[in-house]
C-alpha cells in the first residue's frame, strides 16, 4: 500500500477541534477549539497536567475515541486530507503504516505471546505487503537502529524477557519500521527510571532526524519537552492556552498558567527557605464543572470579575506574526518580568540530635528454587549492602536511586515489616532491627511512619477518610474516646489543610492531591517523628506536587520531624532536602549535604543521574552523559563495584579493579563520602553537570 | 364444568394480531441477524439486493402466517377468518407506514431497520398482551352477569349456587394464564412497590441502586425478586398456591392443566390450572411450594460457603507459603472429587448412621462464629470494652443457633450434648446442605485467595502494616471490602449453582423426601412419562429456568454497573 507521496505542507493540522466524551449524565467536553499544526520533521510538545485533554487529541488523531467518544467540531487534516471523511479502511491504512503511536506503558503495548520479531515484521508485512525476508531484515536493521544489543537475540525473545528500557526502545522499533511520518509519543518515558529516560529520549531525538518523521510529544514534564521539542502547546482544561516556539515560550511566556507551571516547580535556584516554591491556589476543574469564561480564572493572579468571566476568550497572537499566540485576555496588560512576590521567608530549622542511626545494615532474601519442598538451590539476592548514615532531627534526608536500588527493602526493614539480616538501626539509641512490628511499642510503631508514592492506592477506599484518620489514632492509643478522636482527627485535617467536611467523604471523592494530604495525617497521627516519604510527590500534577512538598516542609519545621525523602527526581531533592544520599544496588554510592552532592566531584552515577534529570530552564546548560544498558539484577548483581557495567569513569582506574573489589567507602570532606575507586586526582577533574548560562548567573 | 382455556373468553380476539406481531418479530429478528453477519456496512447496489430480500421474506411469512392459520378452525381460540384478515391488513399497514417512515434507512441498511421493525414487534406483543390482560380483568364478571339476567326471576337458585357459578364462570372468563396472573397478585404488587421505592431513591443506594440504571440487571432482579416473594407468601402466609402441596383429588391424575375438580367443595378451587400429577396432585401448588424449599436452602448454603470460602481464603492468600500450600490442596482434592459420587456417599443410609453429615455440620456450621468473632475482635482490639459488648451481642445468639442446629435429639443422632434446643433440621435439608456448602466452599475458597494476593500489594495494606495492625484485621477490614465486587457477582452467580446443584440431587432422589416439591424432584417425577403427558415436568422446569436466568442476569447486571463510575 502506497503513502501519500508530494506532499510539502505541513503533515498535521488541527483546526479548531472539539472532542466530547456522552455518558449516562451528560456530555463531558474533553477537548475544545484546539489548534496546531505540525510541519514536516517538527517535533511539538503538548504539555498539561493531567486531564487537560492532551491523550485525548492523541487518541482524536488516531480516531480511536472508543465508544462513547466523538468529534464534535473543527477538523483533523493529514497532509492535506481531512480525516473525518476518510473511510475505515483508509484509515487502516493510515494507522501505523503513515502515524504511529507510542504509549506509556510499553509492557501493554507489546503482545506478550508473540515473539518480539514476528511483532516488528508484521508492520510492513500488513502494510506494504513485503515478504517475509524482507520484513526480517528491516525488523533487524531497525532493531539495530534502536541501539539494542545483540539483535538477532532480541528478534528471538518474547516480550517479558526484556527489560523496561528495552520494552520501551522494542515499540519505538516498531512506530519506526513502516516509517512513519507522523509519530505520536504518549508520556513515552513515564513509567521509566531517569537515567533509562534519557537514554530513551535521546534515541528518540537522534531517530527523528535520521529519518525526518514528525513527532508529536505529550507530557507533563516540561524539562522533557524542553529537550526534545521545536515548539510547544500548553493545554489547560481541554484547550491550548499558550503555543509558540519553545525558546519564545519558556522565556517569555504569554499566559498566567504557563508562568504559575514554571513557578511551582523546583528549577536550580529555588530553595525551600529563602525561595520556596509558589503553588498554583484552587483545583483543577473538572469538565462538567468548567467556569465561564477563562478556564484558568478562578485560579488566576490576574483575574479580573467581569471581563476574564464574561465571555469564551479566543486565542490571540501576541506578536501578529501567528508564531506566538495565547488564550489570554490581559497579556498585554500584565507584567510578565515583575519578580516573584516574595513569599514569606521562613528561617532554616535547627538540626537537632540524632535520632536514627544506622550501622552496616544488611538486608538479603533467600529465594528458594521450589518453594513446596523447600529444595533446590537458593538464590540470595543482596537487595542492601552495608547502608549506614545517621538522622537528625528537623532533617531532610533525602535517598535518591532508581527502582532496584534497594530504597524499598530499607524502608520496610526501618519500619519492621521485614528484619535486618546483619547491622543496626538505632532509634533513640535502642535496637530495633531485629523487633518485628508485632513486637515493637505503641510509641516506637507510631515514632516511625510512611507516605505512600501512590495516592490513588494508599487509602482504603471503603472507608471514609474521617474513620481511617481516626482507626490511626485508635491504633496509637490516642483519645480517651471517639469523640475525643473525632477532634483530633479535625485537627489532624486542619493540619494538612483539608476542609472538615472531608472527614465523612470516600477517598474516591477526593483528587490525587487531597488523598495525598489524607495520608500525610494519618502519617503524623501518632505524632510521628521519623517519616519515611516514599516518592510522595511523583504520582502528583506539576502544580498540585508544590503545595504537597510544602506542607510538608511546613509540619516538619513545626514537628521537628526527621523526614527520609525517597525519590528519584534530583529537582526536587536538590530543593527540599539538607543531606542526599544516592543508593545503587544495595550501596550507598555517595552520601553528604546537598551542596556537596551536587556539586563536584560526584560519584560517577551521581553524575549520570544529574544529567539525566531533564530542567526546564533555558539558561541551563548540561553536561550530556547518557548511560549505557540497564540496572543489573539484584539477584545477579556484577563483581566488584556495582556501578562497573555502566561507569564511564571506569578505564581510568588501573588495574581493572573496579571489576574485582567493591570499593571502600571514602570521606571527602567531612561529611562526604562516596563509594569509589577513582583517585583524587581523577575526582577533581570533574565537571560540574549543571551550569547557569553566564547572563543568569550574573543577575 | 367445562375445563379452562389459557386464553380466557377474550384470547381469541387478541390471538390473530398477537399472531402477526409475532410473526414480524421472528422473521425480522432473523433478517437482522442474517444481514449483520453477511454484512455490516454494505455498499449501496448491495444493499438495495437486502432491502428485496428483506421485504421477500416479509411476504413469505405473512402468506405463511395467514394460509397456516386461518386453516386453524376449531378448538377454543380459533380466530374468525374476518378478524384475521383484518390484522393482516394492519401488520402490513404498520409495516408500510414504517417503510414510509424509515425509507432512506432502508436501502441504506436493511439490518438496522429490520432491527428496528424487531423491536416494535416485540413492543407490540408486550402492548397486546397487556391490552388482553386489561380486557379480561376488567370484563370477567360479564359471563355471570349475562347468567344471572337470563335466569328466571320466579325460580332463583340458593345464593351459594350464584356465588359458586360466579367463581367458576370468572375462572372460564380468565382462562388459565389470567388466573394464574391473579394468584400472583401479591408478588405483582410488592414486586411494584419495591421497584417504585428503589428507582426513586436509586442514586442514595450504592451499587444496589446502580442496578436500577441496566435493563439487564432490572430483568434479573425482577426474576429473583418474583421467586422471592412467591417463597415469602406461599411460606409464611399461604397465599399463592390453590392447594396443598400433598393433598391428591381422585380422578386428576395426569390430567392436562385447566381440568376442572370433580367434586370440589365450595372451599376447594375449583380447578388444577396448570394440571396434575401422576399422583393427583396439583402441579401449579406443587411448584410455587418448591420455591420455598429452594429460596430458603440455596442463599443460606451459599452464605455458608462463603463463610468458609473467606474464613480460610484470606490467610491462605495473606500469609502464603506452606499454609496457602497445604489449604489449596485441600480445596483442589475436594474439587477433584466427582460431585455427584461424594453426594451419593454422604447419603447413603449407612454413612448418616456414622453421623458423618452431623459431624461435618459441626465444623461448617462453626465457620460463621470464627469469621464474626474475628471481624469483631480485630476491629475493637483496642478498646476492650466495646469490643466484649459486640462479641457478646454477636456470638451468643449465633452460639445458641449453632447449638441447636447441630443437636438433633433423634434416635440415630450422634450429637445431643446441649439441652437448649429450639429447632431441628430435618435429616434430609442437613444433608443436602452440608453436601452443598462442602462442595461449593473450595471454589469461594481460591476466589478469596486470588482476591487477597492481588489486594495485599495495595499501599493502603502497607500502610496498616506499618501502624502496626493484626493481620486479621487487615484481612477483614482492609483486604475483604475491597474484594467485595467480584464477591458479590459471585455470590450471585453462586445461588443460580446451588439452585441447580439442589435441583440435581433432588433429580437424583438424594437428600429431599421423595414427596418433596422441590423443583428438582418434581421434575423427575415428569421425567417417567414425559412421552404421554409433558405437562407435570415443564413448570418446575420453567420456573428453575427462571430463578436461575434471573440471578445469571443479575450478576451481570452487577458486574456491569459495578465497573462504571
Amino acid at each position: 500500500m502506497s503513502k501519500i507521496h508530494d506532499y510539502s505542507g505541513p503533515i498535521l493540522e488541527i483546526d479548531k477541534l472539539s472532542i466530547s466524551f456522552f455518558t449516562r449524565l451528560r456530555e463531558i467536553p474533553a477537548v475544545m477549539d484546539f489548534s496546531v499544526k505540525v510541519a514536516p520533521g517538527e517535533a511539538v510538545g503538548l504539555v498539561g497536567e493531567s486531564g487537560c485533554g492532551k491523550s485525548t487529541v492523541a487518541l482524536g488523531v488516531m480516531r480511536d475515541l472508543g465508544k462513547n467518544g466523538r468529534i464534535v467540531g473543527g477538523s483533523i487534516k493529514f497532509k492535506g486530507r481531512d480525516m473525518e471523511r476518510m473511510s475505515a479502511d483508509e484509515l487502516r491504512d493510515i494507522r501505523g503504516n503513515e502515524i504511529a503511536m507510542i504509549y506509556q506503558e510499553p509492557m501493554a503495548s507489546l503482545n506478550p505471546a508473540m515473539r518480539i520479531g514476528k511483532q516488528l515484521m508484521e508492520v510492513p508485512m500488513i502494510h506494504e505487503g513485503v515478504s517475509e525476508h524482507e520484513a526480517y531484515q528491516r525488523a533487524l536493521e531497525v532493531v539495530t537502529d534502536v541501539k539494542l544489543p545483540d539483535p538477532e537475540r532480541m528478534l528471538r525473545s518474547f516480550p517479558h524477557q526484556l527489560s523496561g528500557g528495552q520494552q520501551q526502545r522494542i515499540v519505538i522499533a516498531m512506530a519506526l519500521m513502516s516509517k512513519p511520518s507522523l509519530l505520536i509519543l504518549d508520556e513515552p518515558t513515564t513509567a521509566l527510571d531517569v537515567t533509562v529516560e534519557a537514554a530513551v529520549v535521546e534515541l528518540v531525538k537522534d531517530l527523528g532526524k535520521k529519518y525526518g518523521t514528525s513527532m508529536l510529544f505529550i507530557s507533563h514534564n516540561l524539562g522533557l519537552v524542553l529537550e526534545t521539542c521545536d515548539r510547544i502547546c500548553v493545554m489547560y482544561s481541554g484547550e491550548a492556552v499558550e503555543r509558540g516556539d519553545i525558546e519564545t515560550v519558556f522565556n517569555n511566556m504569554q499566559h498566567p498558567y504557563t508562568q504559575a507551571l514554571f513557578r511551582s516547580i523546583p528549577l536550580p535556584g529555588a530553595d525551600k527557605n529563602s525561595r520556596p516554591l509558589v503553588a498554583i491556589p484552587g483545583n483543577f476543574p473538572l469538565p462538567h464543572e468548567r467556569p465561564p469564561g477563562c478556564n484558568f480564572g478562578p485560579r488566576c493572579d490576574y483575574f479580573e470579575a467581569g471581563r476574564c468571566d464574561a465571555d469564551f476568550v479566543p486565542m490571540a497572537d501576541v506578536n501578529g506574526d501567528g508564531e506566538h499566540e495565547t488564550r489570554c485576555l490581559k497579556f498585554r496588560e500584565i507584567d510578565w518580568n515583575a519578580p516573584i512576590a516574595k513569599a514569606e521567608q521562613k528561617g532554616k530549622a535547627e538540626v537537632g540530635k540524632v535520632v536514627l542511626k544506622m550501622d552496616n545494615l544488611k538486608k538479603y532474601y533467600e529465594v528458594a528454587a521450589n518453594a513446596l519442598f523447600g529444595g533446590g538451590e537458593k538464590r540470595v539476592v543482596k537487595a542492601n549492602e552495608t547502608l549506614s548514615f545517621e538522622a537528625r532531627e528537623s532533617e531532610t534526608l533525602a535517598i535518591v536511586g532508581e527502582s532496584g536500588c534497594g530504597k524499598s527493602t530499607f524502608a520496610k526493614v526501618l519500619m519492621g515489616l521485614e528484619t535486618a539480616t546483619d547491622g543496626e538501626i538505632l532509634l533513640d539509641g535502642q535496637n530495633i532491627e531485629h523487633t518485628p512490628i508485632e513486637n515493637r511499642d505503641t510509641k516506637t510503631v507510631a515514632d516511625v511512619q510512611m507516605v505512600f508514592q501512590n495516592p490513588f492506592d494508599t487509602l482504603n477506599p471503603s472507608m471514609t477518610v474521617g474513620s481511617q484518620i481516626m482507626r490511626a489514632l485508635d491504633i496509637f492509643g490516642i483519645g480517651a474516646n471517639d469523640a475525643e478522636r473525632r477532634q483530633r482527627m479535625l485537627e489532624l485535617l486542619d493540619l494538612v489543610k483539608l476542609p472538615r467536611a472531608f472527614a465523612d467523604r470516600m477517598p474516591r471523592q477526593l483528587s490525587g492531591g487531597q488523598k495525598q494530604r489524607v495520608g500525610i495525617a494519618r502519617a503524623f497521627a501518632g505524632g510521628a517523628r521519623i517519616v519515611v516519604a516514599d516518592e510522595p510527590v511523583s504520582a502528583l500534577d506539576v502544580s498540585v506536587q508544590a503545595a504537597v512538598t510544602d506542607l510538608l516542609m511546613e509540619i516538619q519545621r513545626n514537628e521537628k520531624t526527621t523526614l527520609l525523602f525517597i525519590s528519584h527526581d534530583l529537582s526536587i531533592v536538590r530543593y527540599l532536602s539538607d543531606r542526599v544520599m544516592v543508593m545503587y544496588l544495595g550501596h550507598v554510592v555517595e552520601l553528604g549535604s546537598t551542596d556537596d552532592v551536587f556539586a563536584p566531584p560526584y560519584h560517577p552515577y551521581t553524575e549520570a543521574l544529574l544529567s539525566a534529570v531533564p530542567i526546564a530552564d533555558t539558561n541551563v546548560e548540561k553536561k550530556h552523559i547518557v548511560l549505557e544498558g540497564d540496572i543489573p539484577s539484584a539477584m545477579n548483581p556484577p563483581p566488584g563495584c556495582p556501578f562497573q557495567t555502566r561507569c564511564r569513569w571506569k578505564d581510568r582506574v588501573p588495574g581493572g579493579l573496579c571489576e574485582k573489589e567493591v570499593p571502600p567507602v571514602r570521606q571527602l570532606t567531612e561529611g562526604h563520602q562516596i563509594k569509589c575507586h577513582l583517585a583524587d586526582a581523577e575526582l577533581a577533574t570533574m565537571e560540574p553537570v549543571i551550569k547557569l548560562a553566564e547572563n543568569k548567573a550574573a543577575e | 364444568m367445562e375445563p379452562l382455556t389459557w386464553f380466557g373468553a377474550y384470547g381469541s380476539s387478541f390471538a390473530p394480531l398477537l399472531m402477526v406481531l409475532i410473526t414480524l418479530a421472528v422473521v425480522c429478528g432473523l433478517c437482522a441477524a442474517l444481514l449483520a453477519f453477511t454484512n455490516s456496512s454494505p455498499a449501496t447496489s448491495f444493499s438495495l439486493f437486502n432491502g428485496i430480500a428483506v421485504l421477500f421474506l416479509l411476504l413469505v411469512g405473512f402468506s405463511y402466517v395467514y394460509s397456516g392459520l386461518s386453516g386453524a378452525e376449531g378448538g377454543g381460540m380459533a380466530p374468525s377468518k374476518l378478524g384475521w384478515f383484518l390484522a393482516t391488513i394492519a401488520g402490513l399497514g404498520v409495516f408500510a407506514a414504517m417503510l414510509a417512515r424509515f425509507m432512506g434507512t432502508f436501502f441504506d441498511d436493511p439490518a438496522a431497520f429490520a432491527g428496528t421493525i424487531f423491536k416494535w414487534a416485540i413492543y407490540g406483543v408486550g402492548a397486546v398482551v397487556a391490552l388482553w390482560l386489561l380486557v379480561t380483568l376488567v370484563w370477567q364478571n360479564a359471563a355471570h352477569k349475562e347468567w344471572l339476567a337470563g335466569l328466571d326471576p320466579a325460580a332463583m337458585p340458593a345464593a351459594e349456587e350464584i356465588s359458586q357459578n360466579e367463581a367458576v364462570s370468572r375462572l372460564h372468563s380468565r382462562g388459565i394464564m389470567a388466573s394464574i396472573f391473579v394468584r400472583f397478585t401479591p408478588v405483582w404488587i410488592s414486586l411494584i412497590v419495591l421497584f417504585a421505592v428503589s428507582i426513586q431513591f436509586k442514586r442514595r443506594l450504592g451499587l444496589y441502586g446502580k442496578l436500577f440504571d441496566s435493563v439487564i440487571g432490572m430483568i434479573g432482579f425482577g426474576l429473583v425478586m418474583f421467586w422471592v416473594f412467591t417463597a415469602v407468601y406461599v411460606g409464611l402466609f399461604d397465599w399463592i398456591a390453590t392447594h396443598p402441596p400433598l393433598e391428591q383429588v381422585s380422578g386428576m391424575k395426569n390430567k392436562v392443566p385447566g381440568t376442572p375438580l370433580r367434586g370440589a367443595t365450595a372451599e376447594q378451587y375449583p380447578f388444577y390450572l396448570l394440571g396434575g400429577d401422576p399422583l393427583a396432585r396439583d402441579i401449579f401448588s406443587r411448584m410455587v411450594e418448591g420455591s420455598v424449599i429452594v429460596i430458603r436452602i440455596a442463599p443460606m448454603a451459599t452464605l455458608f460457603a462463603f463463610m468458609v470460602g473467606i474464613t480460610l481464603g484470606l490467610p491462605a492468600g495473606y500469609y502464603g507459603g506452606k499454609l496457602d500450600t497445604f489449604l489449596s490442596f485441600l480445596a483442589n482434592l475436594i474439587l477433584a472429587f466427582p460431585v455427584i459420587l461424594l453426594f451419593y456417599l454422604l447419603v447413603t443410609p449407612e454413612i448418616v448412621l456414622t453421623g458423618l453429615p452431623q459431624y461435618m455440620a459441626l465444623v461448617l456450621f462453626l465457620f460463621p462464629l470464627i469469621f464474626f468473632g474475628v471481624l469483631i475482635n480485630s476491629r475493637f482490639r483496642t478498646q476492650p470494652q466495646k469490643n466484649y459488648m459486640w462479641l457478646a451481642i454477636v456470638l451468643i445468639p449465633l452460639f445458641l443457633v449453632y447449638a441447636s442446629a447441630i443437636n438433633d435429639p433423634g434416635a440415630n443422632s450422634k450429637i445431643r450434648f446441649w439441652p437448649l434446643d429450639f429447632f431441628d433440621i430435618p435429616g434430609g435439608i442437613l444433608v443436602v446442605f452440608v453436601s452443598v456448602v462442602f462442595v461449593n466452599s473450595p471454589t469461594v475458597f481460591r476466589i478469596v485467595r486470588g482476591l487477597a494476593l492481588d489486594i495485599q500489594t495495595r499501599d493502603y495494606v502497607a500502610a496498616a502494616q506499618t501502624r502496626g495492625e493484626r493481620p486479621w484485621y487487615i484481612m477483614l477490614w482492609e483486604i475483604l471490602p475491597n474484594a467485595r465486587g467480584p464477591l458479590i457477582v459471585d455470590f450471585c452467580l453462586r445461588i443460580g449453582y446451588t439452585t441447580i446443584l439442589l435441583g440435581t440431587l433432588g433429580f437424583f432422589g438424594l437428600g429431599l423426601p421423595p414427596e418433596s416439591p422441590d423443583w428438582g424432584s418434581t421434575i423427575n417425577e415428569g421425567r417417567k412419562l414425559l412421552s404421554i403427558y409433558p405437562h407435570p415436568a415443564l413448570p418446575p422446569a420453567f420456573a428453575l429456568l427462571t430463578l436461575v436466568l434471573g440471578l445469571n442476569l443479575l450478576a451481570d447486571g452487577l458486574r456491569e454497573e459495578s465497573l462504571k463510575d
